[in-house]
């Protein structure tokens, strides 16, 4: 008999997921196996890698639906599960398709007493879409997200877990949104250290194309 | 400028004072820079010569007297000694701490930026006196720009010889490698660190054992906030009472100070401890934004206890007097706010980083954090009552010292100083509650 308990412990969905990629997609190349072998020979054991392996997947698939988080613990031979409660943990693996470009607002401590949710609000009536949302032409994401350690630099956001940009203003906004419909990515930027200003008349390096001295943050709107 | 009270800073002479952590040399951040200006010279010199041995690095280290800068302030040559002694068959390993997502703190990433090799070469350094045969260097994943720069450098520094197979020439022999992290505070917690570096779901462990008994695989570890690591090259080469001298007697040595908030100039200076808050705010960052009056002051990441305006009158940046003045000296990441700040609302959103950031693993931080966050913004809202207060302060209690790690305590004291501090505030936005509602707490809980 099957129904001798009446009530099911638990509703199931009523279909198994669809993979969102094919299985001849879900492969790594003989480079991407070799680069693989390298970050496993840096710990004691495969598991190490794995956080490595996921950033190069998220990479190359673009965020980390369950069947790249498998294809990523087979690398390894770790257990799919384990892998799976690595991935879920971090907020910059994406467990969702995102926009082309993820704009993470800092809205966190000193961003927040310094405009950044002036900024946040600022870019969300400017792309029609919330804070966690996607716009409609699959262009960008906005996200809010905790201190990104430039504090002395607030306002500022990140760009999909690269380049910085920081004292933010509206303008600067404006400017981003128009380059990034154009896909140029800002350069990055190094920020100036006060004391270098005074010692060396500027900043210290002389590699780098764009570079931001600190500067009285701008009067916050609103706080929250 | 603002009136000091005569009180004396422990710096000394600061407005003459000579940077080493970031000395004002252009392009140091490239391999050959760094060697043009004695770089690697302490490593050398550590290996070769006869003077220095394991134990005896230790020692200056011990003599120095220098403190973590990760937010402790235990005393690094200490922490060193509690690793046990050698046995080749078990494998020994050192974390370099620059995962810096302590809210208000931006130091170690200008640091990694200008002067990565300081860093390498502390570890370098640190990896003989502990016998180590493997360093990590733990990045926050948000820094991969600074990544990327730090991979190019270290890839030259092994070439050169400085790291891997028979470091210059003799026969000790290192490893050191980048982790990139992936977005989670709690992975800055010594021992959620090293499960992440494991490739396990970084929940923090129970202390003890302490790493250096059951650290990375369980085998002694030792882990360090990377400026720590940088003062360790500085005191081979100007030695360990040289920056014994430096600053504040009990919490010596050079500090990079992170400066955010309302102020003129913010930004990353380095400076001796013992520095006063207000030569830091109205000198060195030029004072209050628009001439503003000063609000509060949080001194070293948004854990530590905040000062209002009237509470730092005297006060220097180091462990001592900040304890005396109620509060800590963290990461030196200090925060400023004017006379306009909303504290109330402020402290919502500190709440909410830490409900955010709280693993999940222990259930009064768990559940403590996302109800405070709950009713810190129905006070915020002007739903609150006047009992709300208290209630907050009950929750504080429950959560302080009961959990895994300290996440718990970091999240409860912003909230229990904050209201023990500006309590007037607090109490205008709620309603009174001479009544008894009767009313529960009604937003759900965040997952
Ligand atoms: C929740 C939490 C977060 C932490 N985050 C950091 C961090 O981002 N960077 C850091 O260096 N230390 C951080 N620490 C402190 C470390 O656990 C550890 O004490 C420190 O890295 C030791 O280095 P030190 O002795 O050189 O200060 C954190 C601690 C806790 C409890
Ligand atoms: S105190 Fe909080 S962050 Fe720390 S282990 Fe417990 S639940 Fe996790
Ligand atoms: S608070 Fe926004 S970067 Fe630190």
């Amino acid at each position: 008999m099957t129904d001798f308990i009446k009530d099911p412990v638990i509703l199931m969905p009523e279909r198994h997921p669809e993979p969102v990629f094919s299985t001849e997609e879900l492969v790594f190349t003989a480079e991407e196996t070799r680069q693989i072998a390298t970050w496993v020979s840096q710990y004691p054991t495969a598991d190490g890698a794995i956080m490595k392996v996921l950033w190069m997947a998220q990479e190359k698939f673009g965020f980390l639906p369950p069947e790249v988080i498998r294809l990523s613990a087979g690398a390894l031979g770790m257990p799919y599960a384990r892998a799976f409660g690595v991935a879920t943990f971090y907020t910059q693996y994406f467990k969702s398709k995102k926009g082309r470009y993820v704009l993470d607002v800092c809205t966190c401590f000193s961003c927040q007493i310094c405009g950044g949710y002036d900024m946040l609000h600022y870019l969300e009536e400017k792309l029609g879409a919330h804070a966690g949302e996607t716009t409609d032409d699959g262009l960008f994401t906005i996200q809010e997200v905790e201190c990104l350690g430039a504090c002395g630099s607030a306002p500022m956001l990140q760009i999909t877990n690269g380049p910085y940009v920081m004292n933010l203003t509206e303008e600067k906004i404006d400017a981003l949104i128009d380059a990034l419909k154009r896909d140029q990515l800002p350069f990055f930027s190094s920020v100036t250290l006060p004391q270098d200003e005074d010692d060396l008349g500027g900043n210290r390096r002389t590699d780098v194309r764009d570079t931001l001295t600190y500067s009285a943050p701008p009067v916050a709107k609103t706080l929250g | 400028m603002e009136e000091k009270n005569g009180a004396t800073s422990k710096a000394g002479d600061w407005r003459s004072y000579e940077r080493v952590l970031l000395p004002p040399v252009r392009d140091l951040h490239r391999l050959e820079v760094y060697e043009q200006n004695g770089g690697y010279e302490a490593l050398r010199e550590v290996l070769t010569s006869d003077k220095w041995d394991p134990t005896s690095v230790t020692n200056e280290v011990r003599n120095s007297g220098l403190r973590g800068r990760g937010g402790a302030g235990f005393l690094t040559g200490l922490k060193w000694t509690f690793m046990p002694p050698v046995d080749p068959n078990i494998p020994r390993f050192l974390c370099g701490n620059g995962d810096e997502s302590e809210p208000g703190t931006f130091k170690d990433r200008q640091l990694m930026e200008f002067n990565p090799h300081l860093i390498f070469e502390g570890m370098l350094i640190a990896s003989y006196a502990m016998s180590i045969t493997t360093s990590y260097l733990y990045v926050r994943g948000e820094f991969a720009d600074w990544i990327s720069l730090m991979e190019v450098e270290l890839a030259k520094a092994y070439e050169k010889g400085y790291v891997g197979k028979n470091v210059l020439g003799t026969d000790f022999s290192t490893d050191l490698v980048i982790h990139k992290g992936a977005g989670a505070y709690i992975c800055g917690e010594e021992s959620s660190l090293m499960i992440s570096l494991e490739g396990e779901r970084p929940y923090p462990r129970a202390k003890p054992p302490f790493p250096a008994q059951r650290g990375l695989w369980n085998y002694p570890t030792t882990i360090n906030n990377v400026e720590t690591l940088a003062c360790v090259p500085l005191i081979i080469n100007r030695g360990g009472e040289w920056f014994a001298d430096l600053g504040s007697h009990r919490h010596p040595g050079p500090v990079l100070y992170g400066i955010s908030g309302h102020v003129n100039r913010p930004g990353v200076y380095e400076y001796p401890t013992g520095m006063l808050i207000t030569d830091l705010i109205y000198d060195v960052a030029k004072g209050m934004r628009g001439s503003k009056k000063l609000k509060a002051v949080v001194p070293g990441g948004s854990s530590t206890p905040i000062l209002r305006a009237d509470q730092i009158d005297g006060v220097t940046m180091d462990a001592e007097t900040l304890r005396d003045a109620g509060s800590m000296m963290g990461t030196a990441g200090m925060l400023i706010m004017d006379e306009d700040t909303d504290i109330v609302s402020w402290l919502r959103r500190v709440t909410r980083f830490y409900h955010h950031e709280s693993c999940g693993q222990c259930t009064p931080c768990r559940e403590g954090t996302g109800w405070i966050e709950n009713i810190v913004t129905r006070i915020d809202e002007g739903a609150g009552n006047l009992r709300d207060l208290d209630l907050l302060i009950d929750l504080c209690f429950q959560m302080e010292g009961r959990t895994v790690c300290a996440l718990a305590d970091a999240a409860a004291w912003p909230v229990r100083f904050t209201i023990e501090r500006f309590r007037d505030e607090f109490e205008a936005r709620c309603r009174p509650s001479l009544v008894p509602s009767g009313g529960v707490l009604t937003p759900a809980l965040g997952p």
